[in-house]
């Protein structure tokens, strides 16, 4: 048998599970010398590449196995490894397509307290190795004079996510970390709502914070490039102005507070420029 | 054969050490990263391998590079493989006699192959476009393996040697995976050590396996045994001076109990060093 033959079936094999496709696989094997069936021999491949994958999954996701219970998180486990069998090298990256194939697959989509888990504890690994920028701190805005302010835009930490999520996902989140995790979270109370959540990492650690609506607004807007003075103005007009000036300059300060903000710039008619009117 | 400089005795970086090892800088001559676990675009484990970088000497060790498969090189993991190289400037960078996934599909394990001319001419093939693109002289290791086949045409040693010797890589010695696969096999496993070109062996590794008494399983979550030790023993009289350190991957014990491992080898180097010593005089 050529060796792309033989890959092709082991890997087919090892995909399966242990079953009857193993036949002609089995037929290529030596006799173990200490009595060990080929199918105990094969099954220690077949079973790890299960453990592993399932491991990986465990490892990013406590809050979803909480939300779903045991038996239910490795159902869908089981139904993740099937349907998607991992592509990248880097089995980091194995988890990664979970909330998507939530989305995909019938038996998950609709169950949103789930999915809206799934994407929050992406956006937790995602933030934990994504690239390193330095954040501002507030001083930086004193480059920039008061006739700059309005034409002001910001540069995000590449870890920053910010999501729209099915109420109660984040307590549901924070009860399924605490020290006792309860076996399953009763998410059924928190409501049919929405929360909003932003994810970023400080000092090498990632973290999260519920959002008030008009401040979800209001950094989606900053995040997409818009001015300090447009974000006024597109906030205020979405919250029927009952969005002050003085509410997004609190929350641009907890901004820089919190790491999120690593650029200035002050945008032109060509919306190109960078640098402040006077330095 | 011109080999890398021996770095003495070593560990395998895992996140669950990082503190420690910054905080007390142990008497650990060099550490070894599984290089994909840093290849990321940034974060904390970047930041403290470049924390650790500047203390110690570091060897980058690989899972991922299939050097086996008949799926063609992954180019974009050998172009971040190659960027971390950069970055880290290690003694050598490693990775396995094996496969890890055909038709685009990976499956995160250490796979076997059929010891065939076909898999030699195959495996020789890409290690050298390996080495060409990285610019260095490749190690690789030989893989734990649980089972065997009918159309194997030569011994795993004997692969292991015409592999590195046309290849002209280097070689990492797993002196526990010689240990599991002989007992899986039952082949003689100082007879493996005995057949791979000692002038091409760079690194040892030690490691604990799972005794499942019909067969044993590679999962660094144990001390290394009795039988390890003495294979490892008998490795460091035939390969003299190579760098050696301990691996261990889960059920992770106390730092301190690591380093006992490692004195435990630089005792039995001691022992040998001394017994050539008085047979010389």
């Amino acid at each position: 048998m050529k060796l792309a033959d033989f890959q092709s079936l082991f890997q087919q094999s090892m995909l399966a599970g242990a079953g009857e496709a193993d036949k002609p696989l089995l037929k290529k094997l030596r006799s173990s010398p200490r009595g060990a069936t080929p199918e105990t021999l094969l099954g220690v491949y077949q079973s790890g590449y299960r453990l592993r994958l399932a491991d990986f999954v465990a490892q990013d996701h406590p809050g979803l196995r909480a939300v779903l219970g045991a038996e239910t998180f490795e159902t869908l486990i089981d139904d993740y490894i099937d349907q998607r069998p991992s592509r990248d090298p880097n089995a980091r990256f194995f988890t990664t397509g979970l909330p998507d194939f939530m989305k995909d697959c019938p038996t998950w989509r609709d169950d949103a307290r789930a999915v809206s888990m799934a994407l929050f504890e992406r956006a937790m690994v995602d933030a934990f190795d994504a690239a390193d920028k330095t954040p501002l701190a507030v001083q930086a805005l004193a480059e920039f004079s008061s006739n700059d302010w309005q034409r002001l835009a910001f540069d995000f930490d590449p870890s920053l996510a910010l999501l729209e999520l099915a109420a109660g996902t984040i307590a549901a989140y924070d009860a399924a970390i605490s020290e006792e995790p309860p076996e399953k979270i009763d998410a059924s109370a928190a409501g049919d709502g929405i929360e909003y959540a932003a994810v970023w990492r400080v000092d090498h650690e990632s973290a999260y914070r519920q959002l008030e609506p008009d401040e979800y607004v209001a950094l989606c807007e900053a995040r997409a490039g818009h001015a300090f003075g447009d974000i006024c103005q597109m906030t205020a007009f979405q919250q029927s102005g009952e969005i002050a000036p003085e509410r997004l300059a609190q929350c641009l300060s907890s901004w820089f507070q919190e790491g999120l903000i690593i650029g200035l710039r002050v945008r032109g008619d060509d919306q190109s420029s960078n640098t402040p009117s006077s330095a | 054969m011109e080999k890398p400089a021996p770095l003495g005795y070593g560990l395998g970086l895992r996140p669950v050490y990082y503190d420690e090892i910054l905080a007390s800088r142990p008497p650990i001559d060099w550490f070894e990263i599984i290089s994909e676990n840093y290849m990321l675009a940034g974060g904390r484990p970047l930041a403290m391998l470049d924390r650790i970088r500047a203390d110690y000497p570091i060897v980058m060790h690989g899972v991922s590079m299939s050097l086996a498969s008949t799926d063609p090189l992954n180019m974009d993991y050998l172009r971040q493989l190659k960027a971390l190289a950069e970055r880290v400037e290690p003694a050598w960078i490693s990775d396995h006699v094996a496969w890890t996934g055909v038709h685009g599909v990976t499956l995160h394990d250490l796979l076997p192959i059929p010891y065939t001319r076909e898999s030699l001419a195959h495996i020789v093939e890409r290690i050298q476009r390996v080495q060409d693109f990285l610019k260095r002289r490749l190690v690789v290791e030989n893989a734990s393996t649980y089972v065997s086949f009918v159309d194997s045409e030569m011994s795993e040693h004997e692969f292991v040697r015409e592999m590195a010797e046309r290849a002209d890589c280097l070689l990492l010695l797993d002196v526990n995976n010689v240990f599991v696969s002989s007992f899986n096999h039952g082949f003689d496993p100082v007879a493996f050590i005995d057949g791979v070109p000692a002038e091409r062996v760079v690194q040892f590794h030690m490691a604990g396996h799972t005794d499942n008494e019909t067969h044993r399983v590679d999962t660094h979550d144990q001390p290394v045994c009795d039988e390890v030790w003495a294979l490892y023993e008998h490795a460091r009289r035939r390969c003299g001076d190579v760098s050696a350190m301990i691996e261990r991957d889960d059920n992770y014990p106390p730092f301190s109990e690591l380093l006992d491992e490692l004195q435990h080898m630089r005792d039995i180097d001691a022992r040998i060093a001394n017994e050539r010593a008085l047979s010389a005089a």
